[in-house]
């Protein structure tokens, strides 16, 4: 462990969106390297738990504070959640609860209420790891990344901002704002899966996240966001193509796996084995389709 | 780098000098001298180092001091006295809820917190306020146990606060 380098960290605290910007933008033009601290659910483990590092260590600015990062809004049409908010606030926001249920749900399944009261959905985006479940509840809800900088604000859609295991296409001078979701009407299906080893403190094997809307039988709207299996988080766009504009009740189930198939790239690691994650991807598939199929 | 932080622990006001990105936890066990909230883990997993960052239950070793300023931490000392302790933390100790002690002050803050926004839990109310508290020893069972019991004593005494009757003070002073 190397709780020692903590210490060493140089330290700011961000008073403003835009004195953020300018610092991370001054900082990037000469090189430096810039760590926005929020929960710290990530980085303060991950520096405890690492080598001691030589070199010139990044500064560490706090924006765990940033009122320009915390606020939950709905303007009536659209859902604008803070990359600051915490999973305990997103949880307990009466619009959070209203238009986005599965985001209020799934922050439960989020390691355990210590974790939740810290977390946020920019941390976990920024960190890019395919195993986030609220990353994977978001994509859901097809929503779009704000970004703002030095040249203003950029929009991008969810879709394009993963580009790799921990990458993204953020700029190194961009700050995700917000995360700005058009949910479907309030009453429309929703399901959320998560398969870990506990119920609680534990990441997921597999989890999956879907938002829909229906017209009688058949699927007008379905977003899908599958945690843990694949570089980054998996969209399933094969599965969904299959599935829109048809009735979950005309399902094919060997053209449904064979979809998931397609859409995953699952690898054994530490939690599960590439094998079970792809045999649980396509019962969770399943499960969605049938609860669906049930309404 | 050294920063002056101050901020509130336990209802009194402190201040340490420290490089910011010391863990809370570390400032607390150090400089602040509160040995209560203990390090498991180290890494967010086993809530032995929870407290009460602005009343919500937190790591303490995820949280940088710089990150404290102006904001009201409240450890386990701060829920009782050992003269004089809180109906919770006497329950804990009556219905065998603390065994070997690591997980008891993180276990005490998570139900702290439950108890401060919910009087009447049901035991699964209770499994998962402490969800993100892990012990190896009481199988979980007599925890639950005291922390109902607990509810129910502070719902027979009608306290107004969940740490009824225990002054709140660091153990420092």
């Amino acid at each position: 462990m190397s709780v020692v380098d903590l210490p060493r960290y140089p330290f700011a605290r961000a008073g403003s969106l835009g004195e953020l910007c300018s610092l991370v933008h001054e900082r990037c033009a000469s090189g430096e390297r810039t760590v926005l601290l929020a929960g710290g659910t990530d980085f303060m483990a991950e520096v405890s738990q690492s080598p001691r590092r030589d070199g010139p260590l990044p500064l560490v600015v706090d924006i765990s504070r940033l009122p320009e990062l915390g606020a939950i809004e709905w303007d009536g049409r659209t859902l604008r959640l803070g990359a600051g908010a915490t999973y305990r606030e997103l949880a307990e926001h009466h619009a959070v609860r209203e238009h986005a249920p599965l985001i209020a749900r799934m922050t439960s399944d989020i390691g355990g209420p210590t974790i939740q009261a810290r977390g946020t959905l920019g941390g976990n985006l920024a960190t890019a790891s395919p195993a986030a479940d609220g990353v994977a509840a978001l994509a859901a809800y097809e929503p779009t990344v704000v970004l703002a900088s030095v040249r203003g604000e950029r929009k991008v859609r969810m879709a394009d901002f993963h580009t790799g295991y921990k990458r993204t296409s953020r700029a190194d001078d961009e700050i995700i704002t917000a995360i700005e979701v058009a949910p479907p009407p309030p009453g429309s299906p929703w399901h959320w899966r998560k398969v870990g080893t506990r119920q609680a403190q534990a990441i997921a094997k597999v989890a999956l996240g879907a938002v829909a809307a229906l017209d009688g039988t058949r699927i007008t709207r379905l977003g899908l966001g599958m945690a843990s299996v694949g570089p980054t988080t998996a969209l399933l766009p094969k599965t969904r193509a299959l599935l829109v504009d048809g009735s979950p009740r005309d399902v094919d189930l060997a053209q449904l796996d064979a979809a998931v198939a397609a859409d995953i790239s699952p690898i054994d690691d530490i939690r599960s084995t590439g094998a079970y994650r792809l045999h649980v991807a396509k019962a969770l598939v399943r499960e969605l389709v049938r609860s669906l199929a049930n309404l | 780098m050294i920063a002056k932080v101050t901020l509130t622990v336990n209802g009194a006001a402190r201040t340490v000098e420290a490089p910011p990105l010391t863990r809370l936890l570390d400032a607390l066990r150090g400089p602040l001298g509160l040995t209560g909230a203990k390090e498991g883990c180290g890494e967010g997993e086993c809530g032995s180092c929870a407290v009460l960052l602005d009343g919500v239950p937190v790591n303490a070793c995820l949280v940088a001091l710089g990150q404290c300023e102006g904001r009201e931490v409240v450890t386990v000392e701060g829920l009782g006295e050992p003269r004089h302790l809180a109906p919770l933390q006497a329950c804990m100790a009556e219905h065998g809820g603390a065994q070997c002690g690591i997980c008891t002050p993180g276990m005490l803050i998570a139900a702290e917190s439950l108890l401060r926004s919910n009087a009447q839990p049901s035991a699964v109310e209770v499994r998962r306020a402490i969800a993100g508290n892990l012990c190896r020893c009481t199988g979980y069972d007599r925890i639950v146990a005291s922390v109902l019991a607990a509810a129910e004593a502070l719902r027979a005494t009608r306290g107004a606060s969940v740490s009824a009757g225990a002054p709140v003070r660091g153990a420092a002073e």
